[in-house]
């Protein structure tokens, strides 16, 4: 009997075109991930990292020392601040706009959409530079509010219960228009003959909503929710442009507070590791959990 | 004979002509520049082309790849080539501070050497060893980290004088509230801004350096009474009005449009800010025009109770190039970095430097008649300086000033109290300390 051969044509196909992406994705994010947990168990602060004697294992001390810090309960919460925004701002801004622009609500849809969207072309860093211009207590925000109340100061960035609230404004206002592309792309793979027979036997807009659109579009917003929560824990561009983290610290995010660990004063990078290290388990655990609610709470789309 | 004597001659000259030039020609080498570099400065132009380009046409052997950066992306570039031991062949450096790395981790070649009999053109206080010891960095000039720029006529439209003691300044306080206007500007929402240009003064006239090498050597404490006191004065700042909270909220770049539009009769900053305010050559443009210079001055934070070190600044050798260690000693490549080392700190880029930017020449052999009145005012403000003190994070570690950098951003806001900053720093130093 002739013994099938194992290098099929079906399976060299799947390895040419499998191993590519897997090659790069090992080499660009599972290794250093892997290598970052590695690194955060040293004592390692630079110069050779091969060979290099001096290099010792000491455990999880620097995630206990990035535990006691208070610096990183600050930085934490922000990262569930904007998450909140994100998740509960930005996804259900986004889906409300891409709905009343679908189902032609309003008028001049174009328009609309074009005005939502256009955060999201422009640089980061500019858009970090423009609202901290905008909020600076000698900006134009403040000399408008001035014109109500000639006495007024800009307590905004340094109140540190309120100095996150622009960021997070400019968060909801920078990303709210990325939903929307994929929440109208998504509604115009809806049948409308389905939205159309609903309403001819009986259904309120409401009820079309709830009924058909959401469920059809569960899956959307998972996929949605993760970008969310992915893009809430590597903020850092913004907050770099917009507060640099600060003042003392009460704007930093876990990647700010991870690039100050690494870059600014004194290098510390296994604590710098740590952090990053604790960042992607975090949204491992949020990414399932969000799974999860979507498989006990969420509709099949069609 | 003639015939014979004309031959030997001819052939001569055509094997002098083959071989000399291959002979004395200097070896093609290509360095690598980590360069610091604000270019929207009012000098960048001119740097560029009479800097720059003009070493790449004296010596055209040498190509020089540069990498430009400025304020927080420089440093993060510096740490990451540190780490990764691959440091550029030449790098603009601090005497410690942000190049702590380099100097400590010995990254960077004595310069001293190098330097020769060149020395005698430079200022002996300028050649003094750096952070590890020695000569790391050639200093382009000596710096005072602390300037009080005043607005004389926005001071005379109000019927106010430049005042001369602490409080004085507070008195001027409710007028200026009247007026709509603030007391001192500061672009210090970047941490190290507060710590830099006017805690370190405040050190320096409150405890001194004496003291402070005491603290440094682990003979005295941060929570002793005189560093305290330090914060605590410092703190007094934001409850008497003289500072405000929104100095925190002030980028470094927008104060210097805020001050020269009036906002504010004082700003506290370097005396290198004198750079931003004078004539772009490029443009003809200034923050300040020429006309309008007149009204501003420079004079130290006026004095303070309880001061022990009268008219005190704090100050330090400024910032210049540094070689890596690791290009091997006599190569042609050193030869080539040292040869920009030496351009880049030499009589025309020191006076361009002096013409563009105020910058007090460290060589003593440069001199100037184009200098606006501002510049001539920061030469002036050098003779106000009766002590120079540290400036902290160049004497301290990275993880030492850190907390004494967020510490006062805290205190300003209220977050923090002096002790409780000084015990977090006596807790990072007691760390560092252990390391060592």
């Amino acid at each position: 009997m002739k013994k099938a051969a194992f290098w099929t044509e079906e399976r060299r196909a799947y390895l040419i075109l499998v191993l590519p992406a897997v090659i790069i994705y090992w080499a660009v994010m599972a290794f250093p991930t892997i290598f970052s947990f590695i690194l955060s168990l040293t004592n390692y602060n630079g110069g050779p990292v091969f060979g290099n004697p001096d290099i010792k294992i000491v455990g999880f001390t620097h995630y206990v020392k990035m535990f006691n810090d208070k610096y990183f309960w600050i930085s934490l919460k922000n990262n569930g601040l904007i998450m909140a925004v994100s998740l509960f701002g930005q996804i259900p801004l986004g889906f409300l706009f891409a709905y009343v622009l679908h189902r032609k609500l309003i008028k001049f849809g174009d328009f609309f959409q074009t005005i939502i969207y256009l955060p999201a072309v422009i640089s980061t860093i500019v858009i970090g530079r423009l609202w901290q211009s905008f909020f600076s207590p000698y900006g134009p925000f403040t000399e408008f509010m001035r014109r109500f109340n000639p006495t007024w100061e800009n307590e905004l960035f340094f109140d540190p219960n309120l100095a996150i609230l622009p960021v997070l404004f400019v968060i909801l206002w920078m990303y709210t228009g990325t939903y929307l592309i994929i929440f109208l792309a998504n509604l115009q793979k809806i049948d409308p003959a389905l939205i159309e027979a609903a309403r001819i036997d009986g259904a309120t807009e409401w009820q079309v909503l709830t009924k058909i659109t959401l469920p059809a579009l569960s899956g959307v917003i998972v996929t949605t929710a993760i970008l969310a929560i992915s893009g809430s824990l590597k903020s850092f561009d913004l907050l770099f442009a917009m507060t640099g983290g600060n003042p003392a610290r009460r704007t930093s995010v876990l990647a700010l507070y991870m690039y100050d660990n690494a870059f600014r004063g004194a290098p510390k990078y296994p604590l710098a590791n740590a952090i990053s290290v604790f960042m992607v388990l975090l949204s491992l655990v949020l990414i399932v959990l969000v799974r999860i609610t979507e498989s006990r709470f969420g509709g099949r789309e069609e | 004979m003639f015939k014979r004597s004309t031959v030997f001659l001819v052939t001569l000259l055509l094997i002098a002509s083959v071989f000399v030039p291959a002979t004395f020609a200097q070896e093609r080498v290509t360095i690598t520049v980590l360069n610091y570099f604000d270019l929207t400065s009012p000098g960048a132009e001119r740097e560029l082309q009479e800097v720059w380009h003009e070493f790449s046409n004296r010596f055209p052997h040498i190509t020089v790849l540069r990498e430009d950066l400025f304020l927080e992306p420089f440093h993060q570039k510096t740490e990451a080539y540190a780490a990764a031991n691959q440091l550029p062949d030449v790098i603009y450096m601090w005497p410690g501070g942000r190049s702590t790395t380099l100097h400590t981790k010995r990254l960077v070649k004595d310069l001293r050497p190098l330097l020769g009999e060149d020395a005698k053109y430079f200022s002996e206080a300028v050649l003094a060893p750096q952070t590890a010891g020695y000569l790391a960095e050639l200093p382009n000039t000596m710096t005072s980290s602390h300037a009080m720029y005043v607005n004389v006529g926005l001071l005379q439209e109000l019927g106010l004088e430049i005042p001369e003691t602490y409080e004085d300044l507070v008195a001027m306080v409710p007028v200026l509230k009247a007026n709509g206007l603030d007391t001192i500007l500061m672009g210090a929402q970047d941490d190290w801004v507060i710590q830099s240009c006017l805690f370190s003064t405040i050190v320096g006239r409150l405890v001194g350096d004496e003291k402070m090498d005491e603290i440094i050597a682990g003979e005295a404490k941060f929570t002793d009474p005189e560093f305290v006191g330090a914060l605590e004065f410092y703190g007094r700042l934001f409850a008497d009005g003289v500072l405000h909270r929104k100095i925190m909220n002030t980028t470094y770049g927008e104060v210097n449009g805020l001050f020269a539009a009036g906002r504010a009769p004082f700003m506290i900053d370097g005396d290198w800010k004198v750079g931003n305010f004078i004539t772009d050559t490029s443009t003809g443009e200034a923050l300040i025009p020429v006309d309008k210079q007149d009204q501003f001055k420079m004079i130290i934070f006026p004095a303070i109770p309880g001061e022990i070190n009268p008219n005190a600044a704090s100050t330090v050798v400024g910032t210049g190039y540094g070689m890596s260690a690791s290009i091997p000693a006599g190569s042609a490549k050193e030869a080539a970095a040292w040869e920009l080392i030496k351009w880049l700190q030499s009589v025309e880029v020191q006076k361009l430097r002096l013409e563009t930017g105020g910058t007090i020449p460290s060589r003593i052999d440069v001199t100037s008649d184009q200098l606006e009145p501002l510049v001539n005012e920061r030469l002036g403000y050098y003779a106000l300086i009766e002590t120079g003190t540290y400036v902290l994070d160049s004497v301290l570690a990275g993880e030492v000033y850190l907390p004494i950098n967020i510490g006062l951003q805290e205190i300003g806001l209220g977050l923090a109290t002096p002790m409780e900053v000084a015990e977090r720093t006596q807790e990072a130093y007691d760390v560092w300390k252990a390391n060592q």
